[in-house]
């Protein structure tokens, strides 16, 4: 693939020219200095030296509440899908979080696409922005999905002395730069270099958390954990569902009917398989009705060697969000640590 | 883009009342050509719309053989449920579907076949029973054990009575509590494989009721020699898109919709949750 060098006296420019071609979703600082990944009016609102977003990008592919069908009850009972078309780009977003809608993809691509985030996936352009200051709470190195990609984006950014390095990573990504050849230059090796030496410093740079996610895979796939690993973290989870929120990869969802004037509508939500009556059927059986079941469920989904097998991956990118977000101390770094460990401390 | 959200409308032809709780709803596909395409195998179940109350999974309850209907029996137990029993003839529904996997049929040519059914567990096993008495001579012996709470539990009378006036067939019933009227015999489904002799080594039981009846009479099947492969049951989980996308129905690293629902004595005991 192909690397070009991308001035920063140019880039206002480029960025004007993507908003005109679709809406330009960039990290952008809210009132209160957090980050959130939303979209931009001006190249002036990208957040361009942010560490992490809030949020990962899930909602634009998979929004938290979506209608998926209208229907109306007059007479004959008529029923309508309703898709979301809008071409967008994603700049300068998180590698992790890059990597993060590879797993959604795979998820929801598959032999049984769904059309809904199709979509939108097909609609969509990421270019990642290497992340050469990890926050305190990432451990991407962990789970294989940053602070550098190798692949999955379709243009990875590394801000440079001169300008951004553009690295193309896939066809998407070679038309947007060569529809925008006029703003970018041929990169040379000591550029190149550059991006390689920002990376290894990068990965100098992380803080304390650490997810042993390859020990706690052999664990969990060889069914050997601890039960008392599930009742400790029990003891602490108030099943909140932050972290399932928060996660990048965590995409379930679940159906809802409702009025709506004259009209019905269809909607999915997103749901979290720590809740109670996530699986509860309408007998009122549960098959999991200790909150450590739900807990061994959520980690074994993310984690074991049987997902990781029909995914292609784990689904843990290391972005650190159940960490920022878990009240409880019962997120993937604290799990993975207890599993390894057979205590959770 | 095929949209597998996206229901086939239907039409209630026929409405029964099995008992107090359970009605069969007989349903056609209204579009002509969905209706063709429309071809199940025991086993398989559907999504059932009601529009404004919602969509949940059920069994497909008939055989798919020589009708261009198909029978759903539901329990009424909860708002969308509640909201279906409110419907008569005539009325509108959605289907998606068929959906997973289903029993064996060829696979089991030849051999003794046995049913074990319990409560609104002999739904899904209908379809089964009503293809393998048709063809009963590909098979050396066809028996359907089943039990329910009480007398006032036993669902398809009509059928049952059939199944054990018949020839080609045994059928034996059972109840947990015997109410005024009752002669037959009293206790668990499993108390009535002693009144029966089948060959294990040729013999496949096809298996479904409650999560406390199955897991005994898999151990009552186990401890008269059935084999784990020869043990067929059909799971029942929360459902939600029937695709393997929304994940309520997981189970370790199977999704009971598309991995299932049926699934060998030997598959469910390699599941995380399984329980002895």
């Amino acid at each position: 693939m192909t690397v070009r060098l991308l001035r920063y006296n140019r880039i206002d420019e480029l960025v004007a020219r993507l908003m005109e071609s679709a809406e330009v979703i960039a990290p952008r600082y809210v009132d209160g200095g957090d980050t959130f990944y939303g979209p931009i009016d001006s190249a002036s609102e990208v957040a361009w030296d942010y560490r992490t977003a809030v949020e990962p990008l899930k909602r634009f592919l998979l929004p938290q509440r979506e209608t998926i069908l209208r229907f109306s009850n007059e007479g004959k009972v008529e029923v309508e899908p309703e898709y979301d078309e809008r071409e967008r780009i994603f700049l300068g977003v998180r590698c992790c979080d890059v990597a993060g809608v590879g797993v959604m993809d795979a998820m929801y691509g598959g032999e049984i696409p769904d059309p809904y985030y199709m979509n939108r996936r097909e609609r969509a352009t990421f270019i990642a922005l290497t992340c050469q200051q990890p926050d305190a709470h990432c451990f991407c190195v962990c789970g294989d999905a940053g602070p550098f990609l190798d692949k999955g984006y379709d243009q990875q950014w590394t801000a440079l002395e001169d300008g951004m390095l553009v690295e193309v990573g896939s066809e998407r990504g070679e038309a947007l730069a060569k529809a925008h050849e006029d703003l970018l230059e041929s990169a040379e090796v000591e550029h190149i270099a550059a991006r390689h030496r920002l990376a290894r410093e990068a990965e100098e740079k992380f803080g304390d958390f650490h997810a042993y996610i390859a020990a706690a895979m052999r664990q969990l796939t060889m069914n050997e954990v601890a039960p008392e690993v599930w009742e400790q973290a029990a003891d602490r989870c108030v099943e909140c569902g932050g972290c399932t929120f928060l996660c990048p990869t965590c995409s379930c969802f679940t159906i809802t009917d409702r009025w709506q004037d004259s009209h019905g509508v269809r909607e999915r939500h997103w749901d979290a398989c720590l809740y109670t009556c996530y699986a509860r059927e309408a007998s009122g059986h549960n098959p999991r009705p200790e909150r450590g079941d739900r807990l061994r469920n959520r980690f074994f989904h993310k984690v074991s060697h049987q997902w990781a097998q029909r995914n292609g991956r784990h689904a843990c990118v290391g972005c650190g969000r159940c960490v920022a977000g878990c009240m409880a101390w019962a997120h993937m770094p604290a799990g993975t640590e207890a599993i390894r460990r057979g205590v959770m401390t | 883009m095929r949209n597998p959200y996206l229901p086939l409308l239907a039409t209630i032809q026929k409405v029964k009342s099995e008992t107090y709780d359970t009605t069969t709803f007989t349903l056609r596909v209204d579009d002509a050509e969905a209706r063709q395409a429309f071809q199940h195998r025991p086993g398989q179940f559907v999504e059932l719309s009601v529009f404004g109350a919602g969509e949940a999974p059920f069994c497909i309850a008939s055989s798919g053989y020589g009708r261009d209907t198909f029978d759903v029996s539901v329990r009424k137990v909860g708002r969308l449920t509640g909201a279906l029993h409110e419907l008569g003839e005539g009325a509108q529904v959605g289907i998606r579907g068929p959906l997973g996997n289903w029993f064996p049929f060829e696979e089991v040519e030849g051999k003794h076949i046995l049913f074990v059914g319990g409560g609104i567990g002999l739904f899904p096993l209908r379809p089964q029973i009503q293809d393998v008495y048709r063809e009963r001579e590909r098979f050396a012996s066809v028996t359907v054990l089943y039990g329910a709470r009480t007398p006032e539990d036993l669902v398809y009378r009509d059928e049952l009575e059939q199944w054990q006036e018949q020839d080609g067939m045994t059928c034996l019933l059972t109840v947990d509590v015997a109410t005024d009227g009752w002669t037959g015999n009293v206790g668990v489904v499993g108390s009535l494989l002693p009144k029966i002799s089948i060959d294990v080594s040729s013999a496949v039981a096809f298996v479904c009721g409650p999560p406390i009846m199955i897991r005994f009479v898999v151990q009552d099947l186990s401890g008269i020699g059935f084999g784990e492969d020869d043990i067929v049951t059909t799971l029942e989980r929360h459902m939600r898109c029937g695709i393997g996308k929304c994940n309520h129905c997981m189970i370790g690293d199977k999704w009971v919709c598309k991995d299932g629902p049926v699934f060998t004595y030997r598959q469910m005991k390699a599941m995380m949750e399984f329980e002895e």
